[in-house]
């Protein structure tokens, strides 16, 4: 694969060294990069063209192609673009560790000084390896709480928030015995769009994994996932949720959360401020996520995004001012803003961050990450989130057992 | 009677002027060569490619490894996903061109008639036609919406419902809502088809018959269905071919999802692509998915050269 596109890029640059002599231009070569991101809000296009433009103007041999596409988008088609090679030079998506075994990206070290680098919270960096060498920067993160709608949770009777398993069924008893089939006590969407965030933060809660690291295995189909899907199927079956929850994506149980007819759901650190823009008149209230029982620790999932450089002749020096310059102070204060509420993934902007992030920050210690330094991580992970939903209405072990089978298959590197 | 001698003398005509002009290999290629370079871009190119890569061991990068003989193919007849979805395709194909038939026949026979408004219904008809299946399928997805939708709200309304029901997501009814809008957008081609296949009959057979006393369901039975024969299996195959080949109405409403539980096996080569990054298993059910496909075409070309013998 590598041949052809090497020798049409070298017939390009080589055209370009001709036509740059002929115009007799600038001893640098002009490059042209194409940056992709995701539409984290839709304050995204806006706070690019005004970084691009300045971006462009201070370095005007560099010319910025910019493509902001939508989630389920961009996990579509930041695949395709791999896989028929038309690589971006910047892309940000939520992994990195399959393009980095491929063997297409740039080590961060190629791309920022060490002190720029020290700058990026160890944990998150941590996460960014792949074989023990970062091939990714973190541009945020975000944790997830527990978030009740206080007027329907406390109206129904209820006067502690849950802090586990039994607590959160005995709540959903008394909800749905007050207000009926007009409120879902519990909305668990395991739809499309997060399921493996939403399986993992209650099986977290039961100790369970996706990936062991120490003993370096998957474990999907262990005792305690298995658990966790038993518990939410008995939840689901005793009325508690909102319908077929298995085709219920993340977005639309947030809507109805918002329209006040969920009283209880799992959020992320952003959810305030989708409930600002949905102008949503809910009063809610945020605690740890309930854990199956007293005897387990209560947790909560942490799970970053990056920012990648794709190897390309003649890129490098292009790239790396370009993420140089987005991670600046007030640029990257304006991308963190723009995203609408995440916790930053410097220590430089974590000293001002708004204080409803601060329970969320709090929780970061007792956070558990996807296996996301992993090669196999993503293909592995697509599955789980397009399978786990069917473990609702179908044999649960069952499931479970596939998944770990199309795990093991896809290896362990 | 005459409808049909005029065609007759057409083909006799078309013939001899064929035959006049000796047309040789050569000459015709400069008139031809374009197309068939484009064919050879676009169709035969992408075939061969697609075998090729199945049979090769391929990254989701594109890094074609090495030789891998069957390999793919084993690998995904070994797939337990691979027969429910195999089985609901049928299902799919069969359930939909039939329903569309019956659905399409009494359709065609009511815009054949003349009443007031006639020329509004053609065109109410061909609506879905024109629309791109995207569209509809959105719009199809937001009208049964199970909590803002147009279609529960309405039977809430009118009383046939008390608590909203989640039409497109529901395990029970998913894939045969998925069904009945992929008839709604199979319809009108389907009425046209056979629309033009009455108008062919020729007004004076049906006459003779209505002279000869016959009642209008015979003249239905014994005379306008038989003579719609062509019609209908020209309709019928192309109906195959689309739907069997029918991405858009699935990926919309449901993504295939939860699980693989309302894909077919057009969606199921695209989330082994581009989902799973299992370019292998994907190119290898493109494989099976491309001979279908040229089993149909070769029985439409099959039936086509014989409905025109046979005129």
């Amino acid at each position: 694969m590598k041949r052809p596109t090497k020798r049409r890029i070298a017939a390009l640059a080589s055209l370009g060294l001709v036509a740059a002599a002929l115009a007799a231009a600038p001893a640098q070569a002009n490059v042209t990069i194409k940056v992709v991101t995701p539409n984290y809000t839709d304050a995204m296009p806006a706070y690019y063209e005004d970084l691009n433009a300045r971006f462009m103007a201070a370095n005007p041999t560099i010319k910025v192609v910019h493509e902001n596409l939508s989630w389920d988008d961009i996990l579509v088609k930041g695949r395709t673009f791999i896989s028929t090679k038309s690589y971006p030079d910047v892309l940000n998506l939520n992994t990195f560790s399959e393009f980095a075994a491929e063997g297409l990206l740039y080590k961060t070290s190629d791309l920022f000084t060490e002190a720029k680098l020290s700058d990026f919270v160890t944990a998150f960096r941590d996460n960014s390896k792949y074989n023990g060498v970062e091939y990714a920067v973190p541009d945020l993160a975000s944790a997830r709480m527990f978030f009740i709608n206080k007027a329907l949770f406390y109206g129904a009777g209820n006067t502690k928030i849950p802090k586990t398993w039994a607590d959160v069924t005995a709540a959903a008893k008394k909800i749905k015995a007050k207000y009926g089939s007009k409120v879902y006590p519990l909305a668990i969407p395991l739809g499309s769009e997060e399921a493996q965030a939403e399986f993992q933060i209650w099986a977290g809660g039961n100790g369970g994994r996706y990936f062991d690291e120490k003993n370096k295995k998957w474990v999907i189909n262990s005792k305690e996932n298995l658990e966790t899907l038993n518990q939410l199927r008995a939840w689901v079956k005793a009325g508690y949720t909102q319908p077929n929850p298995a085709s219920t994506n993340r977005t639309d149980a947030f809507k109805l959360f918002s329209q006040g007819r969920v009283a209880m759901i799992n959020a992320s650190v952003f959810f305030p401020s989708t409930l600002k823009d949905y102008k949503s008149k809910v009063d809610y209230g945020v605690a740890p996520f309930p854990s199956a029982n007293a005897s387990k620790k209560p947790i909560t999932l942490g799970v970053q995004d990056y920012f990648m450089a794709f190897k390309k002749e003649g890129n490098k020096d292009a790239v790396s001012k370009y993420l140089n310059f987005l991670f600046e102070g007030k640029n990257y204060a304006g991308f963190l803003k723009a995203a609408g509420g995440f916790i930053p993934a410097t220590k430089s902007a974590s000293t001002e961050v708004d204080s409803s992030l601060l329970p969320f920050i709090e929780q970061l210690p007792n956070a558990i990450f996807y296996p996301g330094t992993l090669g196999a991580w993503g293909p592995v992970v697509a599955k789980i989130t397009t399978q786990i939903g069917t473990g609702i209405t179908k044999n649960p072990k069952t499931v479970l057992d596939s998944l770990q089978k199309a795990a093991e298959s896809a290896g362990t590197n | 009677m005459s409808g049909k001698l005029l065609i007759k003398n057409n083909a006799t005509i078309t013939k001899k002027s064929v035959a006049t002009h000796d047309v040789s290999l050569t000459s015709a290629l400069p008139w031809i060569g374009p197309a068939l370079i484009l064919i050879a871009l676009v169709v035969i190119w992408p075939v061969v490619e697609l075998v090729r890569i199945s049979f090769t061991d391929i990254t989701i990068a594109g890094s074609l490894l090495d030789f891998h003989g069957f390999t793919n193919y084993r690998e995904l007849l070994a797939n337990p996903d691979l027969y429910p979805v195999a089985r609901r395709t049928l299902l799919w194909v069969f359930g939909i061109v039939f329903s569309t038939v019956i659905l399409s026949l009494p359709l065609a026979q009511l815009i054949n008639q003349d009443f007031p408004g006639r020329k509004y219904v053609r065109w109410a008809l061909i609506f879905p036609w024109a629309a791109s299946v995207v569209m509809t399928s959105m719009i199809w997805t937001w009208i049964l919406d199970a909590y803002s939708g147009e279609f529960n709200l309405t039977l809430t309304q009118i009383g046939l419902i008390t608590e909203p029901v989640d039409w497109v997501n529901n395990p029970g009814n998913s894939f045969y809502v998925l069904m009945a809008v992929a008839v709604f957008v199979s319809i009108p081609f389907t009425t046209y088809v056979l629309l033009a296949g009455l108008q062919s009959i020729p007004n004076d057979i049906i006459e003779a018959a209505a002279v000869d006393g016959a009642g209008h369901w015979q003249i239905y039975r014994q005379i306008k269905f038989p003579l719609l024969r062509n019609s209908l299996l020209i309709a019928t195959i192309i109906n195959l071919i689309n739907v069997f080949n029918s991405f858009p109405i699935i990926w919309i409403m449901t993504r295939g999802g939860p699980g693989y539980e309302t894909d077919t096996t057009t969606t199921f080569a695209y989330k082994l692509a581009f989902i799973e990054s299992n370019m292998g298993q994907s190119t290898a059910l493109g494989v099976f998915n491309f001979i279908v496909i040229l089993l149909i075409v070769s029985l439409y070309l099959k039936v086509t050269k014989a409905t025109r013998t046979e005129l």
